[in-house]
């Protein structure tokens, strides 16, 4: 399992594209557009993102229960499952999956500390029991591969040896997390891509390894430009645009 | 484990239950025969399922309590789960189900039930009939067991808590005398861990843990499970525990001299000179006056497990049982052994008798038919557990102890073939196992010694809190 990501229920439950950009019938009745729900989602990985740093656990972490939180809203809807609980439940779960376990009750006052706003203000309580749910929504899947692995060794592999390029392209593997790729694609295509994006914006030639590899160059491109037209649509997204998005959630569910 | 939806499925309609002594919705599916097994994680049940294509089926269900701090799901529930998930192998236990019961926040892992398991089947031996287990079941039991752990390490899995009583053997039925690994909570998927693996508390029970983890190796491979193997090999041949050490019991992962000192007795003192990296371990560093205190020379490992120094099975034995971890044999390696490939050759079913001897009868598992689900004791009489006739209720099959067995009519495999169709069916993780959640089983009969092994080491719940959180954030 750990070894092969061939036999892994993580490959076995990659999705297409169209079956991750549906919004479930209950989210549209209360107006959430497939825009909201990429926003809110967006939105969640930058939360899981600020708590993790406060409680200290790794990137690796992060990772983890974005995409945690990612699967469950392919299954589950926002106005059942608040996205303000379930994103940081997530961690709380991805940490003990990736051995670094944080307590619950850290987690809460570091919630409180993030955010003054009653509708994120949840108790050890609440996440206790959405932990179970996002159990079961998971389907109690709970191994996740990340581009993290590869990287070093394929930056490696290129024989580039550039600590900027190194820097920027573990940059961009962070920021794939604002978007659904981890649920679509293996995650050393997303590796690769990063690797094709640092490298153009270093205008480093890495056109003959690329061409060496036994992979679909096709993909790696359109994985490529997904991430591009990511960064050129969702660099001027506000804290308004959220809420927005957000208030159309029942505030307690 | 199939297409990701089937198997699990069943489970989402648990949140109908609203408390109380209302049975939730997913425990209707099974009948609850009772209690077969305790420890610090929660208890497990012995149950039969009710629904039609599967009616009877006996199932280990194995319940994780809340943990007491306030913290949710065990740790040790997670990465049990997450590992049985992922894996699938005719060796290795296999998950039916999950179920979580919603108002009192407990977690449920179905398992197919395995009647035996290798603690009781040596204990019955000792004690009971009073002679060897033979070679052909010896050598079947052991060649399963490596090949389930080729399986786990082949997948970058370390079980770390290899000990008898969690190695199942099928009862009566299509996997009879299949070999099941079971008890997962201390496994560990080992490529790239976030934190050293000794640092989530002590692991393995101490008469099966390896030199170098007594040593106090920070850094420890899937060598430790074969030592582990190495330890069960020779109690299969002499019934008694190769190296019975006290165990030392302050907290946290104190030094175990006299599990050592067991180990010098049999194998003599490891030299720097056939173990190049003993110098850096903790232990021998530090302690070096007292690992020393007692002379041992003559290595004596074939006279304690009587076997000829020039048997395949010694042979087999000593490389088990290499101090250097590094030049253990691996159990892709043992597989190969020469062992494996002279008479009596091993087969699918380890229990089947061999030609003009009688099968032997093993006990089926002790059923404390007085406790539920919730772990409370009923208050209607019903009959005492150690008496041995538990089993009289409905279906259960405990009270036919003195019946033989039905063996499957099947043919021990010839040489090479052999081994070749095994393989194969192994590979393809033909289902239909049985097979329960493991730990320790709850024994029938207390006998003192017993407690060494019914103690589970458990970092998750045992200790006051969870261990300390990572201080860095790189990757």
């Amino acid at each position: 399992m750990a070894s092969n990501f061939w036999t892994s229920s993580h490959y076995k439950q990659l999705l297409d594209q169209e079956d991750v950009d549906v919004v479930l019938p209950l989210d549209k009745e209360k107006g959430i557009t497939l825009e909201d729900f990429k926003l809110i989602k967006m939105h969640m990985a930058n939360y899981i993102s600020k708590v993790a740093q406060l409680v200290k656990v790794r990137q690796r972490v992060v990772a983890t229960a974005v995409t945690y939180m990612r699967r469950v809203y392919t299954r589950k809807t926002m106005s059942e499952y608040d996205p303000r609980l379930v994103a940081p439940t997530c961690l709380y779960l991805a940490s003990k999956a990736e051995e670094s376990t944080v307590q619950a009750k850290l987690l809460v006052f570091y919630i409180k500390k993030l955010y003054s706003d009653e509708k994120y203000r949840y108790e050890i309580k609440d996440i206790l029991e959405m932990e179970m749910k996002i159990l079961e929504a998971l389907n109690y899947y709970l191994v996740i591969y990340h581009p993290y692995r590869s990287l070093s060794q394929l930056l490696q592999d290129t024989g580039l040896n550039d600590i900027t390029l190194t820097q920027v392209t573990w940059g961009i593997v962070n920021d794939t997390y604002k978007m659904d790729l981890a649920l679509v694609h293996p995650p050393h295509l997303i590796a690769l891509a990063c690797i094709y994006i640092a490298s153009v914006l270093r205008e480093k030639d890495t056109t003959a390894w690329f061409e060496e590899l036994r992979v679909d160059m096709n993909v790696v491109k359109n994985i490529s430009m997904e991430i591009l037209d990511f960064y050129e649509n969702h660099r001027m997204i506000t804290e308004e645009r959220y809420n927005a998005a957000l208030n159309k959630l029942p505030s307690r569910v | 484990m199939g297409d990701g939806n089937r198997g699990l499925s069943a489970n989402s309609n648990s949140n109908s239950n609203h408390g109380g002594s209302n049975k939730p919705e997913w425990l209707q599916q099974y009948d609850l025969i009772g209690k077969i097994g305790e420890g610090t994680y929660g208890l497990v049940f012995l149950a039969r399922t009710k629904t039609p294509n599967n009616r009877g089926k006996s199932i280990a269900i194995k319940k994780f309590k809340q943990s007491k701090d306030g913290d949710g799901v065990s740790p040790t529930a997670i990465r049990e789960i997450m590992l049985l998930r992922e894996i699938s192998h005719d060796n290795v236990v296999k998950l039916v189900n999950v179920h979580i019961n919603h108002s009192d926040m407990s977690l449920y892992l179905a398992f197919d039930y395995a009647e035996h398991d290798l603690y009781e089947i040596i204990r019955h031996h000792r004690d009971k009939v009073n002679h060897a287990i033979n070679q052909y079941t010896v050598k079947s039991l052991l060649w399963q067991l490596l090949n389930g752990l080729n399986y786990l390490h082949s997948n970058w899995i370390i079980h770390r808590d290899l000990k008898p009583s969690n190695i199942l053997v099928m009862g009566d039925g299509e996997e009879q005398g299949v070999v099941k690994i079971a008890d997962f909570g201390l496994a560990r998927i080992y490529q790239a861990p976030l934190k050293s693996l000794s640092e989530n508390g002590v692991v393995v029970t101490i008469w099966y843990r390896a030199p170098e983890l007594l040593l106090g190796a920070k850094h420890y491979t899937s060598a430790v499970d074969m030592w582990a193997v190495g330890c069960i090999f020779a109690e299969l041949l002499t019934l008694k525990p190769l190296f019975q050490g006290a165990e030392v019991k302050a907290t946290p992962n104190p030094f175990q001299l006299d599990q050592l000192d067991k180990i010098f007795k049999v194998l003599g003192h490891p030299t720097l000179e056939k173990w190049p990296t003993l110098s850096n371990l903790p232990h021998w560093q530090q302690d070096q006056q007292h690992i020393q205190g007692h002379k041992y020379d003559n290595t004596a490992l074939y006279s304690v497990v009587h076997l000829s120094p020039k048997s395949p099975a010694y042979d087999l034995l000593s490389k088990m049982l290499e101090y250097d971890p590094r030049k253990r044999i691996t159990a892709a390696q043992a597989l190969e052994h020469e062992y494996f490939r002279i008479e009596p050759l091993p087969g699918r079913n380890a229990l089947m008798a061999s030609q003009g001897e009688k099968a032997v009868n093993y006990l089926t598992r002790p059923v404390d038919t007085t406790t539920d689900f919730e772990g409370t004791t009923s208050l209607q009489p019903s009959q005492p557990v150690s008496s041995g006739n538990a089993g009289s209720m409905s279906g259960a099959h405990v009270g036919n102890r003195s019946m033989p067995r039905p063996l499957l009519n099947m043919q021990r495999m010839q040489p090479s073939q052999g081994l070749t169709a095994y393989n194969l069916a192994t590979q393809a993780g033909m289902g239909g196992g049985m097979n329960p959640g493991g730990i320790p089983m709850q024994r029938g009969v207390g006998q003192a010694h017993h407690q060494q092994q019914l103690r589970r080491k458990d970092p998750g719940m045992g200790m006051t809190g969870y261990p300390p959180q990572q201080k860095s954030r790189r990757f």
